[in-house]
């Protein structure tokens, strides 16, 4: 619903970054439920652990990828070289690089936890920073103050 | 979130890890369902706000497509509560791989449902961004 206000010519990559965005959300709130899941259920560690990396791998990074381009795409279209750039839009590369590094902190942590049979305590902590800092993004995208 | 964890389901043999999985679900469908209701409320007020109608073919069509896909949603969710309940009982009793939870967890038309209801959502996405007929 948000898209409802966006100009034409940019349909196609604001498509992707939308759709990127909510599948990132979901994916690491996944990881994020999982990962605290593993902590209260040690008979389950193994699968739980597995669920993360998995989700990770599949979801959150081509997600994060998808999202991350569309979103170049459409500032290459909407804010040509020399044009002044919004606030909300230095937010959007806020959360989206910070959720980069700390999605690839989690990812070798979960891969770690994989290895180890458990999911370490950072990986759902991690996870819900970056669903937290999604969400700030979201409002800041969203609202454009 | 539903998809990623159902995915792992399907992969799983034992009962009480099928549990465990459909139980995740069922804690990610609250989020969902608030979700979807902030989703259509704030979705109808800002129809009115960007002065559009709500007569508008695209309008009428995401609303409907919105609205189908939350029930394909709540059905499939509902198959798969049922699902999860014998797979509690199988993991009280021995937690052996069972036949016929394996055919349960992957019924064609509760995926078909699930499934179904996110696609319906992406296509909701590509009206509200292209908006046909404007």
């Amino acid at each position: 619903m948000l898209a409802i206000l966006q100009p034409a010519d940019g349909n196609l990559p604001l498509f992707l970054h939308v759709l990127g965005a909510v599948v990132v959300f979901g994916a690491t709130g996944t990881v994020a439920i999982a990962g605290f899941a593993a902590q209260r259920r040690p008979e389950h560690r193994p699968l739980l652990a597995s669920t993360v990396a998995r989700t990770l791998l599949f979801g959150v990074l081509p997600a994060w990828i998808l999202m991350r381009v569309g979103a170049e795409w459409i500032r290459s279209k909407e804010f040509t070289d020399g044009a002044d750039e919004p606030g909300w839009l230095g937010v959007g590369y806020i959360v989206s690089d910070g959720s980069g590094v700390l999605l690839i902190v989690t990812g070798i942590l979960a891969w770690i936890s994989t290895r180890r049979g458990r999911v370490l305590l950072a990986v759902p902590i991690l996870a819900t920073i970056c669903v937290i800092g999604f969400a700030a993004a979201w409002v800041a995208m969203s609202g454009k103050p | 979130m539903a998809a990623a964890l159902n995915l792992m389901a399907l992969r799983r043999e034992r009962p009480s890890e099928v549990v465990v999985l459909f139980g995740l679900i069922r804690a990610a469908v609250v989020a969902i369902a608030a979700g979807a209701l902030l989703a259509f409320v704030f979705g109808l007020w800002l129809v009115h706000e960007a002065g559009f109608g709500y007569g508008d073919g695209w309008i009428v069509a995401a609303i409907v497509l919105f609205i189908v896909a939350n029930a394909m949603g709540g059905i499939g969710g509902r198959r798969d509560e049922r699902t999860a309940a014998y797979a509690r009982d199988l993991a009280a009793v021995d937690d052996a791989p069972s036949a016929e939870l394996r055919r349960r967890v992957r019924d064609p038309i509760s995926l078909g449902l699930s499934y179904g209801s996110g696609a319906l959502l992406v296509v909701v996405l590509a009206l509200m961004i292209w908006k046909p007929g404007t």
